[in-house]
């Protein structure tokens, strides 16, 4: 039977293909996290098995070694071409959340992106943001087009309609791509485990804590839980009430920290 | 996991009627807003010293929040025993229209919100047309504040009489219209009694009421091809089934190029030994003749297809700020195809709140403007009427690099000129136990008949044969069928819709001469 499920997936193959299509240069930004990498698997199935595009992972220097132990082992299994990008100014001078937490997000994550764009002059990133994380998020366009400056006309976005979607640039600028926005975390989960995809240790509970969403060590605070199969963190889901981010702490510097980060260019 | 399918609603209607106010009352009111979110909104709105805004929910942005409106639309998730929703909030002021169409065109439903103390105004009306242009049936009316208006039976059945009249007149019949007041809570999720003169259902319980609207298996096969990969030495033509089926084995059609083959295999990753796809399925294709076919062909049956078609009659609104020019050239996208179209006449310009022809043969049209526009094309493109397809039916404009507007099919037109689709009568005649047919319901367009000599001989042996016809307009041509062959041409009253028999004079005249039963044997 066609499901839920299926008519997301479909949803999400359908953007993958027609990016693919009509972008000559692009990358796909990694998190390590749960969504992304079950947008990794929804890629292979828009193009039986290949990723026919790069993986971009933006280094902070501050993963758990447990991220980046499992990204490497999956991108061999996978065939990936991995590319790590990383803000090494800002890496050299010190640069932590200790000097504000937003600054150091918008320096090692926001620039280190805008970076690698600009090195590789990606014209489409693909980004496993969805809309129930938050507020700002819940706005986004499908193709979502950014300014020479990085920057994210929110105020102002074009029409989308009919699955067809805004594919037309000026040079210098590059559209991000979100072919997982219209799911929600449960739905992540439930389909991780029909597809039985691999994801990160962390988020299994152990001594009674796991995280719920996967960050940088200093800003990133596990919940207590038992749950240690996808069942029981899908159970347990169904309880919770808190927000999925509440345990990243860059979302809670102020009200529109998120906004803000994001106007100016971060995921 | 045997979830139901998602449906989808959005929340239209004049700015600051309470849409996005109606949005955080029901995720509150259902316990659907977490703690740390409400007592953000709650910060907020301390600081601002103002009351609680459940509207802060969906107004996230700061400067939403600093001028109390929504600017752009914006999507949450809710669930109830019957299936899960997205409800998309949609900003009423008129300069956002485009973001209002960006959340409405994807919608299933629609809850049209109206002021109670304010009642109807433009873009109540103006909305009320966007629904019925984009195809949304299913509407529930809300008309909220009623609080402010001491919950007054007379007043509300004013406004109600009012939005019923103006929804008529755009062809929608609300399936409810609930009096409710967002600040009060009255009939969201729960009933306070403060009306206790209505008798219908909440606006939760209305939600449960909606039909699902997707995916109707009886639809003709409509497999835009998205893109072509050439990997493991197959040739995958790789798109969604938007509408219908496609099997293994099909004889398909290519349209506009006309090439003909057969599926040979349908592809997922993956998986193996698929012998079918539905409706809403992203799949592979590959066929058994290496055909070259390019992203924009539509894959189809052939009977029941696309028409080429070379010029397009459509109902078009436009978004962008620059004007939509009569005599310019833009690029359309339908499907997955893309044509050069010229805006050859702008035939009428109508004001979209009012419905009122403002100008015939128009020079421009204004944003939020809707207008009925005959376009040519530079290459042929495989569309539907929207009556018989939504689907490949509607089509997008772009103004320079963004999309500037869309349009609904409702003509069409190929490159001969003439409307119409070819019908060879010996394909399309079914010879069954119940009698012979010919099924035109199904055929967009204008038709054309090829008569084949068997197909004479067939009525020559005195059989009969009938028409099932979609519409009027298809009677010209089997009139005209009629006369040409000498055939009697007589209505059957047996079964729905408009049906015509036709057969060789002489042969069982005397037996139906007087009487139609019906039967035509
Ligand atoms: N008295 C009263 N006020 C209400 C009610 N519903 C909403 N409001 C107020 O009306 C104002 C506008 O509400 P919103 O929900 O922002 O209106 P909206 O329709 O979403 O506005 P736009 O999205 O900007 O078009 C807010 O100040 C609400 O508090 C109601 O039932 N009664
Ligand atoms: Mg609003």
């Amino acid at each position: 039977m066609y499901d839920h499920l299926d008519e997301l997936e479909a949803q999400s193959i359908y953007i993958f293909r027609e990016a693919y299509r009509k972008f000559e240069n692009l990358a796909m930004l990694y998190s390590i996290g749960k969504d992304s990498t079950t947008m990794i698997h929804l890629a292979r199935k828009a193009f039986f098995g290949r990723i026919p595009f790069p993986l971009v992972h933006i280094d902070t220097t501050y993963k758990y070694p447990e991220m980046i132990a499992y990204r490497d082992r999956m991108a061999r299994e996978w065939g990936a071409e991995l590319i790590v990008g990383r803000n090494e100014e800002a890496v050299t001078s010190g640069m932590g959340p200790e000097r504000g937490r937003l600054v150091c997000c918008e320096k090692l994550k926001s620039e280190g992106l805008t970076r690698i764009i600009e090195q590789k002059q990606f014209n489409g990133l693909f980004l496993g943001i969805r809309r129930d994380e938050e507020g700002s998020r819940a706005k986004e366009r499908v193709f979502s087009p950014r300014d020479k400056n990085f920057e994210w006309a929110y105020k102002d976005q074009p029409p989308e309609l009919w699955d067809q979607f805004n594919t037309s640039f000026e040079p210098g600028t590059h559209i991000r791509i979100h072919p997982i926005l219209h799911w929600t975390e449960l739905n992540i989960w439930e389909y991780i485990q029909r597809e039985k995809i691999e994801i990160c240790g962390l988020y299994f509970a152990q001594n009674g804590k796991r995280f719920r969403s996967l960050g940088c060590m200093p800003c990133t605070t596990p919940i207590d839980s038992g749950a240690t199969t996808l069942t029981e963190i899908i159970e347990e889901l169904k309880t919770l009430k808190d927000p999925e981010r509440a345990g990243r702490a860059q979302d809670q510097e102020n009200a529109y920290a998120m906004q803000k980060l994001r106007a100016k260019g971060y995921m | 996991m045997n979830q139901n399918e998602s449906l989808k609603i959005v929340i239209v209607g004049h700015v600051d009627h309470g849409k996005s106010t109606l949005i955080g009352r029901l995720f509150y009111d259902t316990g659907s807003i977490p703690e740390v979110r409400y007592n953000e909104i709650a910060a907020t709105c301390k600081a601002q010293g103002r009351a609680f805004e459940f509207a802060y929910l969906m107004d996230a942005l700061e400067e939403e929040r600093d001028q109390n409106i929504t600017i752009d639309t914006a999507s949450t998730f809710f669930k109830t025993a019957q299936r899960p929703y997205v409800i998309i909030d949609a900003p009423g002021h008129k300069q956002f229209l485009k973001n209002m169409i960006t959340g409405a065109a994807s919608a299933d439903a629609a809850i049209l919100l109206v002021d109670g103390a304010e009642g109807v105004r433009e873009q109540t009306r103006r909305h009320a047309y966007v629904l019925s242009l984009l195809g949304i049936r299913q509407v529930v009316v809300a008309i909220n504040k009623l609080d402010m208006v001491n919950y007054d039976r007379n007043r509300f059945q004013k406004v109600e009489n009012d939005i019923r009249a103006f929804l008529h007149s755009v062809n929608i019949v609300p399936s409810y219209v609930v009096p409710i007041s967002a600040r009060d809570g009255e009939n969201i999720a729960k009933r306070q009694g403060k009306v206790p003169w209505y008798k219908g259902p909440t606006i939760l319980e209305a939600l449960d009421t909606f039909g699902n609207v997707r995916g109707d298996a009886g639809a003709p096969l409509r497999l835009p091809v998205q893109d072509v990969y050439t990997w493991d030495g197959k040739r995958i033509y790789a798109g969604r089934v938007e509408t219908g089926q496609v099997n293994k084995g099909d004889e398909i059609i290519f349209l506009p190029s006309g090439k003909l083959t057969t599926v040979k295999t349908i592809e997922k990753w993956q998986e193996t030994d698929l012998s079918l796809a539905g409706a809403g399925e992203c799949v592979g294709i590959t066929t058994e003749d290496e055909l070259f076919v390019e992203r924009g062909e539509v894959i189809s049956r052939r009977k029941r297809k696309p028409v080429k078609a070379r010029k397009i009659r459509a109902s078009i609104f436009w978004l962008a700020d620059r004007p939509f020019q009569a005599g310019k050239t833009y690029t359309i996208k339908l499907g997955t195809a893309e044509a050069q179209a010229t805006a050859t006449a702008i035939e009428e310009r109508l004001d979209s709140s009012t419905l009122e022809v403002t100008e015939r043969y128009a020079a421009e049209l204004l944003p939020s403007e809707v207008g009925k526009v005959l376009f040519t094309l530079k290459n042929d493109i495989a569309a539907d009427l929207y009556s018989d397809n939504i689907r490949l039916g509607r089509f997008v404009i772009e103004d320079g690099l963004l999309i500037g507007g869309g349009g609904i099919i409702q003509g069409l037109t190929d490159e001969s000129g003439t409307s119409a689709q070819r019908i060879c009568l010996n394909e399309h005649l079914i010879i069954g136990d119940e009698g012979s047919s010919v099924d035109l319901a199904g055929e967009g367009g204008g038709i054309e008949f090829d008569v084949s000599t068997e197909f004479l001989d067939y009525l020559g042996q005195g059989n009969r044969v009938l028409f099932r016809l979609r519409d009027l307009t298809q009677l010209e041509p089997v009139a005209h069928l009629a006369f040409e062959h000498d055939l009697v041409f007589r209505f059957s009253r047996a079964a729905e819709g408009i049906n015509i028999i036709l057969y060789k004079r002489g042969v069982l005249d005397e037996v139906v001469d007087d009487v139609d039963d019906g039967t035509y044997i």
